[in-house]
């Protein structure tokens, strides 16, 4: 209709006529029939699974996770309905606010009925009602931020473009890591580097960073906390196949992966699966070591299953990002299936033995308000991404094949 | 620009290559998931489900010991002990109390915030209403345990440094079992766990009244967390020190009072009994609580901690007999379901042994009553006057073989009381009456008697002539004991068996033994017992060291002595030395040895015609752990006649244990009971020297030290029995080591055995005399 509008004025277009007749050419067109419900879906149905199994040894914390679903649900739907490009507009505002919240957490003297320390880890800002990790809505802006700042640069297919993302990445990554919280500063590279090979940056260049990465490795150990040491410890021995530290350091790793094993391939039903998990003391059953009472109660099977939903969900995302031609869209979509992937990755890695003990939740599956309403505020990103698609003018992004880049 | 396919673009395939590198990353995990579940499954959930099983003991109890006549030699006894948790002992348990205290009343968010020296600070200041608490314990522990702050203080003292020193066992251990396992590794250290005992409440009152018991229970109540009132068995031996009174009328006349004496005696039948301790490694290696291989639980076996097994003597041999087992309640948390296994009391042991007969045998025996102390009618010739003796004594029933009596002195407990030098020259922990074995000596001749009758090498009508010495031309060697200077080389002249063997002379077993010839002596010494344990139910195994240090299982409580082999016998053969060899092994010296067991069973084998039915200790048989001997040797009847009419002269007037000479013409029969038929026969034997010194300075007393030479054992081995059947009823054998005359030392303690058997009921007495009522004349 607006096409045929264009052509049938006589006169001469001024540039105020064009900018006001081009812009519903920019309008997006609402597809309702696109891959982010897949997300939804997948999301949802992983949701279910984490009710039942909370219910397993914690019937009252299910209920309440039911309501927390419903609250994130609603968080979701409200950051679906607007277009996302207003998000990337204030994309640097938000990650400024982010930083401000991440310092001011780490600030010693913040009175304690505003920034309450839990066993010594400054991380939550207490909002009366609820408790706001700012981490969790750093992982939000940083992708928005990074995606926004990616969107029409081509200067990180030089090595030395590639030193402000890192630079962008290591900002909230590192004061998540001064919090304490190791794992959810785990989550910041995955996500950077998934967004930078979508955006065509030069794989030797990643490669290369990985190794200059490995090489530094041992240099920033000492940096961490000395929990954070012991728990690599515990893994470095837990993988070598040796008992010495399962009653200490390494008593949550091997407790998780006993229950795990215990569940053999179709799991032990849900009351013995009760009593295991309660006399065998695994601590954290209803949120970390979740996946844990998963396999125990419906086996190999079952963790299977998980992996299946987590699959269909990170599917969702990726079609998602395929389908968008947007390039903003397409970084955020790839950074959030990013994110969720290195989360599950970290929680069931860490759960089967493969991945240090952090304290890092199973997306959608893990009780808790604040972690559940993150995650679904990303299958909203998603969702709205996959609504939308640009009707005709579209520069192509992220098409580097004429600079003989070849093979990918 | 052309359009690039859909889905070919390097966009798309830079997404392809992410899905790539997740899927890469989820079958790693997929891989490792079915590792645990398929590969590990089984094993893990075996392991998940140890903590569904909920075990709780039952305890058992051991069986009694009991003597012929029902006493009860060792049993065990139900009480109450009071014990401490190991955390109030330390002190810990307040901290941790004020702690908790703290952070309750703070409320969990307030306490969380709080740095550790605050949270510190905070239970600090809630300290003290916590000390009042273990104070008011210390308190009723003094009150109602009768102990003084001191004693407390010792045994909470003695608690923490024992505890520690375990740990610090423990602790040493592990890191060794680590570092042999993962080889040094300086990047983490070893972190100590808290051992078993420091999670443990400890006995400081160990044995509490019920109404104590019940007291303290109701202070449990009180005060949560800090003590338990715990059953604790005991094993006690009721018998084990008991008062005698003894009837000096009829002592030898420097002894000899109408004042009964009362002595305490101490170990009772300790030696035979034996004792308990902790379980030691051995223990549960044989039978362990928890299976190593299987992981089975074995409801009778050790647990490493806190369990009690046999030390030595019965409580060791018959272990498994009397442990019993214990019972479970075994609860599986997941299905509701309890399962009780009820414990299975040990079963008792009867012996043959008479306890009251055994301690006033011990009485007898002991240096206050003084007959083993160097007395002046003894003429000791290398001890001096009051020297204290120790020695051995076996009572046993002829026609049974049952063992009444079995002293051994000193006994273990009088050996607590040494110090460390004098338990080595002492050795109180040996069981003399089956462990030690002498020399026979003299003692051996009615075997020699009777084995020359029934081989046809002696006519009983022949008499032999006594020259003085064996050998016509050789005056020095092998001579005959009267043959002395001090007597002017009196010899015996011509004798009949009868009259040689109550005069003992060696001439006479010399050419008997010199006719039977060494292997057929030593063939017969071997068929009356000599040479191997008798089995009687004392022999044991346990894992020592032998002389190299090498560890091996040894196998002792029982001694077997010694006769001389073949290769003994052939090596003496080949040095020239088979005739003289051969004849003193007919007066019971050379390469042979016995215990007063074997002595008194080879008596009885004879008094039996020949019937060996060897002595026996346990009254079932069926139970022992060995068969004993029962056979017969078809000993010629008129030898055993002959010879238990020697031993017959040899108490009587003209024999070797008739009298003890005080003064030339100043003599007084050793044998004076009444209405009782003795047969006997004295043994003095050669002695290895007494060392008391380690003078070569190698840790130990050895043959290189230097000691007394020249001494002699005194034995007396005997029959007796009632007069008017003129059959004995009794053997009887005494050695007093070191003691000198076998007639002067060991026969009166042989005669007080006897009025003991006549005191005690199993010889009758004529006119029974009760010194108690008659008082001081």
């Amino acid at each position: 209709m607006s096409q045929v509008a264009i052509t049938e004025r006589a006169a001469p277009y001024t540039a105020v006529d064009l900018h006001i007749n081009v812009r519903p050419l920019h309008q997006c067109r609402i597809a309702w029939l696109n891959p982010g419900w897949l997300c939804v879906g997948a999301a949802l149905a992983l949701n279910a699974l984490g009710i039942i199994t909370i219910a397993t040894t914690e019937p009252g914390y299910a209920t309440r996770q039911i309501a927390h679903l419903c609250l994130a649900m609603i968080a979701a739907a409200v950051v679906a309905a607007p277009h996302y490009h207003w998000l990337r507009r204030f994309s640097m505002p938000l990650l400024i606010v982010v930083v401000a919240l991440l310092v001011f957490v780490l600030i010693p003297f913040v009175p304690e009925f505003i920034v309450r320390p839990r066993n010594g880890a400054r991380r939550w800002i207490s909002l009366y009602f609820m408790d706001f990790q700012p981490s969790e809505l750093a992982k939000i802006a940083y992708i928005i931020a990074l995606a926004a700042y990616l969107r029409y640069r081509k200067n990180y297919r030089r090595f030395l473009g590639l030193l402000l993302p890192l630079a962008l990445t290591f900002i909230p990554m590192g004061l998540v890591l001064i919090e304490p919280d190791l794992g959810s500063a785990m989550l910041f590279l995955p996500t950077l580097f998934a967004m930078l090979i979508a955006a065509g940056a030069k794989l030797k260049h990643l490669v290369l960073i990985v190794l200059l990465g490995l090489a530094a490795a041992p240099a920033m150990y000492p940096l961490l906390q000395p929990h954070q040491k012991a728990r690599i410890h515990a893994l470095y021995y837990q993988l070598k196949g040796d008992q010495r530290h399962v009653q200490d350091i390494g008593y949550q790793g091997d407790k998780a992966m006993t229950l795990v094993g215990a569940g053999q391939v179709s799991g032990v039903g849900r009351r013995k699966a009760a009593d295991l998990v309660t006399y065998n003391h695994l601590p954290e059953e209803h949120n970390d070591m979740v996946f844990a009472v998963i396999a125990c109660r419906w086996g190999a099977a079952g963790a299977l299953l998980t992996w299946g939903l987590y699959i269909l969900l990170f599917l969702g995302g990726m079609l998602t990002a395929g389908q968008c031609r947007d390039p903003f869209g397409r970084l955020v979509a790839v950074g959030i299936v990013a994110i969720l992937f290195a989360q599950m990755t970290i929680n069931t890695g860490m759960t089967v033995g493969l991945m240090p003990i952090t304290g890092m939740t199973l997306p959608f599956v893990s009780y808790g308000g604040s972690s559940l309403i993150s995650v679904w505020i990303m299958v909203g990103l998603l969702l709205s991404v996959a609504l939308r698609r640009p009707q005709y003018l579209v520069r192509e992004s992220f098409e580097f094949d004429h600079e003989e880049e070849g093979a990918m | 620009m052309e359009q690039p396919r859909p889905g070919t673009s390097m966009y798309h395939r830079r997404l392809r290559l992410i899905a790539l590198l997740m899927g890469g990353v989820l079958l790693l995990l997929a891989l490792q998931l079915g590792r645990l579940t398929m590969v590990e499954g089984a094993q893990r959930l075996q392991r998940a489900e140890q903590t569904l099983h909920r075990r709780t003991l039952l305890p058992t109890w051991r069986g009694s010991i009991l003597d012929r006549q029902g006493r009860k030699i060792a049993v065990d006894r139900p009480g109450y002990a009071v014990a401490v948790e190991f955390d109030v002992i330390t002190g810990a348990w307040e901290m941790r109390q004020a702690g908790r205290q703290a952070r309750r009343e703070l409320g969990a968010t307030a306490w969380s915030a709080l740095s550790p020296a605050a949270r510190l600070a905070a239970a600090r200041d809630r300290l003290p209403q916590w000390r009042a608490k273990s104070e008011r314990l210390y308190a009723e522990l003094r009150r109602l345990g009768g102990i003084d702050e001191a004693e407390l203080n010792r045994r909470l003292d003695a608690i923490r440094s024992e505890v520690q020193e375990t740990a610090a066992a423990v602790w040493a251990a592990q890191r060794a079992a680590e570092s042999a396992k993962y080889g040094e590794e300086s990047d983490f250290e070893f972190r100590p766990g808290r051992i078993r005992e420091q999670t443990e409440a400890h006995v400081v009152l160990p044995s509490v009244s019920d109404a104590v018991a019940f007291e303290f229970s109701a202070l449990a109540d009180d005060l949560p967390g800090m003590l338990k009132v715990q059953n604790a068995r005991r094993r006690v031996y009721p018998w084990s020190e008991a008062e005698v009174r003894l009837d000096r009328s009829n002592l030898p006349r420097p002894l000899r009072s109408n004042r009964p004496m009362r002595i305490r005696v101490r170990g009772v039948a300790d030696h035979i009994c034996g004792s308990m301790r902790p379980v030691v490694r051995e223990d549960v290696e044989r039978r362990p609580y928890r299976v190593p291989a299987t992981g089975r639980i074995d409801l009778g076996g050790y647990r490493p901690v806190g369990d009690i097994a046999g030390e030595r003597g019965l409580e060791k041999v018959f272990e498994d007999h009397l442990r019993g087992t214990r019972g479970e309640v075994s609860r599986r948390l997941d299905l509701d379901r309890v399962i009780r296994i009820e414990p299975t009391p040990g079963r008792d042991l009867q012996i043959t042994l008479d306890l009251a007969l055994q301690a006033r045998i011990q009485a007898i025996m002991s240096h206050e009553f003084g007959l083993t102390i160097v007395q002046e009618f003894h003429h000791n010739s290398g001890l001096p006057l009051g020297w204290k003796l120790n020695g051995a004594a076996v009572v046993m029933e002829v026609e049974t073989g049952e063992i009444l009596a079995m002293v051994s002195m000193p006994t273990r407990a009088d050996g607590e009381e040494m110090d460390a030098r004098r338990q080595a020259i002492e050795q109180p922990w040996v069981n003399r009456p089956v462990e030690a074995i002498y020399p026979p000596g003299s003692i051996i001749k009615p075997l020699v008697l009777v084995a020359a009758v029934t081989e046809g090498v002696h006519d009983l009508t022949e008499t032999i002539e006594c020259i003085g010495h064996y050998f016509p031309h050789v005056k020095n060697v092998a001579r005959c004991w009267i043959y002395r200077e001090r007597w002017g080389y009196t010899t015996h002249g011509p004798l009949v068996a009868e009259d040689a063997l109550g005069q003992s002379c060696n001439i006479f077993f010399y050419t008997l033994a010199d006719r039977l010839g060494m292997n057929r002596l030593a063939a017969w010494y071997g068929r009356f017992g000599m040479g191997s344990p008798l089995h009687v139910g004392l022999e044991y195994e346990y894992l020592g060291r032998d002389a190299d240090g090498n560890e091996r299982t040894i196998r002792t409580g029982e001694a077997g002595g010694h006769i001389p082999d073949a290769a003994e016998m052939s090596e003496s053969a080949l040095a020239g030395r088979l005739d003289f060899d051969t004849i003193i092994l007919g007066i019971g010296q050379g390469p042979i040895a016995w215990t007063p067991l074997h002595a008194a069973n080879a008596y009885a084998t004879i008094a039996r015609g020949g019937t060996i039915r060897d002595a026996k200790l346990v009254s079932d048989d069926s139970i022992a752990p060995r068969p004993r001997r029962c056979n017969d040797l078809h000993l010629h009847g008129a030898a055993v006649d002959a010879a238990l009419e020697g031993l017959r002269r040899a108490v009587s007037e003209g024999g070797t244990g008739h009298h003890i000479t005080y003064s030339p013409g100043d003599r007084e029969a050793i044998f004076n009971a009444e209405g009782v038929n003795v047969w006997g026969k004295t043994g003095t034997a050669q002695a290895p020297k007494l060392i008391l010194e380690d003078t070569n300075a190698n840790g130990r007393l050895d043959a290189g030290d230097d000691g007394i030479d020249g001494l002699d054992h005194a034995w007396f081995v005997g029959l007796v029995g009632p007069a008017d059947t003129r059959r004995p009823m009794f053997a009887l054998s005494v050695i007093v080591e070191y003691g000198g005359s076998g007639g002067r030392v060991a026969g009166p303690v042989a005669n007080q055995i006897i009025h003991a058997l006549q005191r005690e009921g199993y010889l009758p007495a004529q006119a029974f005399f009760d010194p108690g009522a008659e008082g001081d004349r």
